[in-house]
């Protein structure tokens, strides 16, 4: 591992932020405009590095902390590793990585490009930072430099939809992490520590006292809501449909691969390894097959390719919750395993729409026919990930869907099962009509000199969904990645041992 | 290999048997032509419509319209539930009230 | 002591009074504006000692015993440190937000969030 890991991961994006600016404008004054997307690549691929740096020393089962300025817990800031933040911040390191590669040809028609890249290596940071943090108050910091840039992201390109979407996006999002301050607040108040591990230790205590004293449901409540805001979960995911179909596609891309991801592993941390609830698996149960419908029916009406993509990554947000929700290991497990096939096609959906509309100006499927003659590449990279997220083998969604439904069934909820599997069908029906819109049958007379995608955007669609496929045909390897991160779910004890014992 | 319960699922057998039954569809596609060489005329190719003349744009199927037998099976959730995505910012922030209250109810029963 | 946690109750209830119900997105960020004060007010009193001091150490208090005499009579840092990031962080978010309001207007010509609805369904 290199030394300083856990650090230096969050500090180089950070750093790569802040002078992207300088390093423009230092290769603009010398002709070189480009050096400032290899600037951005590299910062990206050195994070990923580090990051996969510490995946042995985690993989082996000790967690790895990390005290920042000498300082030990419950007294000074500490990163935590285990394998649920590696899992995570292994997915969010690729997909910015690839990210970054997409969006130097996609975005090259717009201007203002060194504060997108500005942008996008702190949506970066405040990933990054969400995911290692051991701090609660560390992670609300981070939470709100992640939505806050996120919030910019969408309005980027200033048309009538994306201020609409950006102003609806930022101020349901403000609510939600203002909900979570309050959260902090109150935890504050009862306990005096802001350490997670520390907090944990406590609130098993103040749990074990009878009554329950009022506030730490409404704690857990406030907790649940503002990242269930981040996540979409159902009554509070109005946000998402817009925003995904305003903003510039790769954006969107970054939207669903890395701050669903983040707010699932946040949601996960604080209510399973926090408050150690997992009473409210049920809950999750509930609202998770909710989210999977309406996501799925709202979909199977829409017009606009991108608002179909957006209502498809609520579905599949259900399907995650359901997951996670039984509690049992193989539904953890298969939750965490969805989690990680989710981010690999969705962006890799996300891009192809990117493609698309690169070629041809408009996602609109009632404007688009025929173009499987004119972009085979994309329309079969397309058909790969929308049979992927369909759960047909043998491609990596089947792998993680049959998980969460035998751990349906071994829980004693045929019922949910039967939904799911429902839900997985009208997923196809959707994306088969979406595919028929665009890449077969007749194609109108404008769109005959239509061409291929240009080849840097074809690149990480092609590394995606090269993942795809092999972890559909070995999905060993996917469970032998979520494992430790399922493990660590399940071991709130060692957490708090490690944790409060490196001090 | 996965194992769960009572069956088993081998995905490299099963991509195996999948490419192998694609490739025996394929042999067959290749046998047939050798007896009936496909070869339209123009007339064969287009659409009928009725005698008048097609244009490709309009032959394109309308997307919202494109599942009707599946929105009829689901009334009440297209009655109700999709009216109120109306896009008013206002009933959105309604919504997250509205699940505020849920989860706390939810997660005060589960936490007695 | 509780009046403050009372009135910071009250900006928090009023903030999201604003939001649900007023029909001009200026008005509904100064609610978003009072609803974190009211946090802010909330968490600030939570550090509060009676009679307490500002916790700043000067020189005298370094000597022996006189530390922990400073720590049992000073007000809670911490909280201090949190509100001052809040501050922070929700100046930022209002100004992303009001500039976001500007070019609303100049794109729909009104600010009221029941006609501004062309993305729905």
């Amino acid at each position: 591992m290199i030394a300083h890991a856990p650090i230096l991961a969050i500090v180089v994006p950070l750093f790569a932020g802040f002078l992207t600016p300088v390093v423009s404008i230092v290769a603009k004054r010398f002709g070189v405009e480009r050096a400032r997307d290899w600037f951005v690549m590299g910062a990206a691929i050195l994070m990923l590095l580090i990051v996969a740096s510490m995946a042995p020393a985690v993989w082996r089962g000790e967690v790895l902390v990390y005290k920042l300025g000498g300082w030990s817990p419950p007294w000074g800031i500490v990163l935590a590793v285990d394998g649920l933040n590696l899992l995570v911040a292994l997915i969010i390191a690729s997909v910015v990585s690839l990210i970054a590669i997409y969006s130097v040809v996609y975005m090259e028609r717009d201007s203002g490009l060194e504060k997108y890249y500005t942008l996008l290596m702190l949506v970066t940071a405040g990933c990054m930072g969400v995911t290692l943090t051991g701090d609660v108050f560390n992670l609300f910091v981070f939470f709100e430099i992640m939505s806050i840039s996120s919030y910019a992201l969408v309005a980027f390109r200033r048309n009538w939809d994306s201020v609409e979407a950006g102003i609806k996006y930022m101020i349901i999002g403000s609510l939600g992490t203002s909900f979570i301050l309050l959260s902090i607040t109150l935890m504050y108040g009862l306990v005096g520590s802001l350490n997670i591990a520390d907090l944990a230790g406590k609130i098993e205590a103040i749990k074990a006292t009878q009554p329950l004293p009022m506030i730490v449901p409404l704690m857990l409540t406030l907790f649940v809501v503002g990242f269930g805001i981040k996540i979409a979960m159902v009554p509070l995911h109005a946000w998402l449909p817009d925003a995904y179909q305003a903003a510039p596609s790769a954006v969107s891309a970054l939207l669903s691969g890395a701050t669903t991801t983040v707010g699932v592993y946040a949601m996960l941390r604080v209510s399973y390894m926090l408050f150690g609830a997992l009473a409210i698996g049920t809950m999750f149960i509930i609202l998770g097959l909710v989210t999977m419908v309406v996501g799925g029916l709202m979909a199977l009406t829409q017009r606009d390719l991108k608002r179909l993509l957006a209502y498809s990554s609520i579905s599949q947000m259900g399907y995650i919750l359901l997951g996670v929700g039984f509690g049992t290991a193989m539904g953890i497990q298969g939750g965490l395993f969805h989690l990680l096939n989710n981010a690999i096609y969705k962006v890799l959906l996300f891009m192809c729409a990117g493609a698309i509309v690169y070629r041809v100006g408009t996602s609109n499927l009632d404007e688009l026919g025929g173009l499987g003659k004119n972009m085979p590449i994309t329309a079969t990279l397309f058909i790969v990930g929308a049979l992927a997220i369909s759960g047909v083998p043998p491609f990596n969604g089947f792998a993680s869907k049959w998980t969460i439904y035998v751990a349906g069934m071994e829980a004693g909820q045929p019922i949910c099962t039967a939904i799911a599997v429902v839900m997985s069908a009208l997923t196809l029906a959707y994306f088969l009509k979406a595919i028929n819109s665009m890449f077969l049958g007749q194609q109108p007379e404008h769109l005959r000199e239509v061409r291929e995608a240009p080849l840097p955007m074809l690149f990480p669609m092609l590394v995606l969904a090269v993942f795809c496929v092999v972890l559909g045909i070995l999905p060993s390897l996917g469970m032998d990645l979520v494992r430790p991160a399922q493990g660590a779910v399940m071991n709130q004890l060692g957490y708090i041992g490690s944790v409060m014992g490196a001090g | 290999m996965m194992e769960f319960g009572p069956g088993f699922w081998g995905p490299i057998v099963a991509t195996a048997v999948m490419l192998f039954g694609v490739g025996i569809a394929y042999l067959l596609l290749l046998a047939s032509r050798k007896y009936i060489a496909p070869k339209p005329s123009s007339e064969k190719l287009k659409t009928y419509g009725c005698g008048e003349e097609v244009k490709s744009e309009e032959m394109h199927v309308d997307s919202e319209q494109f599942y009707s037998p599946i929105r009829r099976a689901f009334k009440p959730f297209y009655k109700y539930v999709q009216p109120e995505h109306s896009g008013v910012l206002s009933t959105y922030l309604l919504w997250v009230i509205a699940g505020l209250i849920i989860v706390l109810i939810a997660v005060m029963l589960a936490l007695r | 002591m509780s009046l403050n946690y009372i009135i910071a109750m009250l900006l928090f209830t009023l903030g999201i009074y604003c939001l649900l119900i007023k029909r001009n997105i200026v008005k509904m960020v100064i609610g978003l504006g009072v609803l974190t004060n009211g946090l802010h007010l909330f968490l600030i009193s939570l550090g509060y000692r009676e009679g307490g001091i500002a916790p700043i150490l000067a020189g005298k208090m370094l000597e022996n015993g006189a530390t922990a005499e400073f720590a049992a009579a000073a007000v809670d840092p911490i909280p201090q440190a949190l509100v001052l990031t809040s501050i922070v962080i929700n100046v930022c978010t209002m100004a992303l937000a009001l500039s976001l309001a500007i070019y609303i207007y100049r794109h729909y010509g009104t600010l009221n969030p029941f006609k501004i609805r062309r993305l729905r369904g």
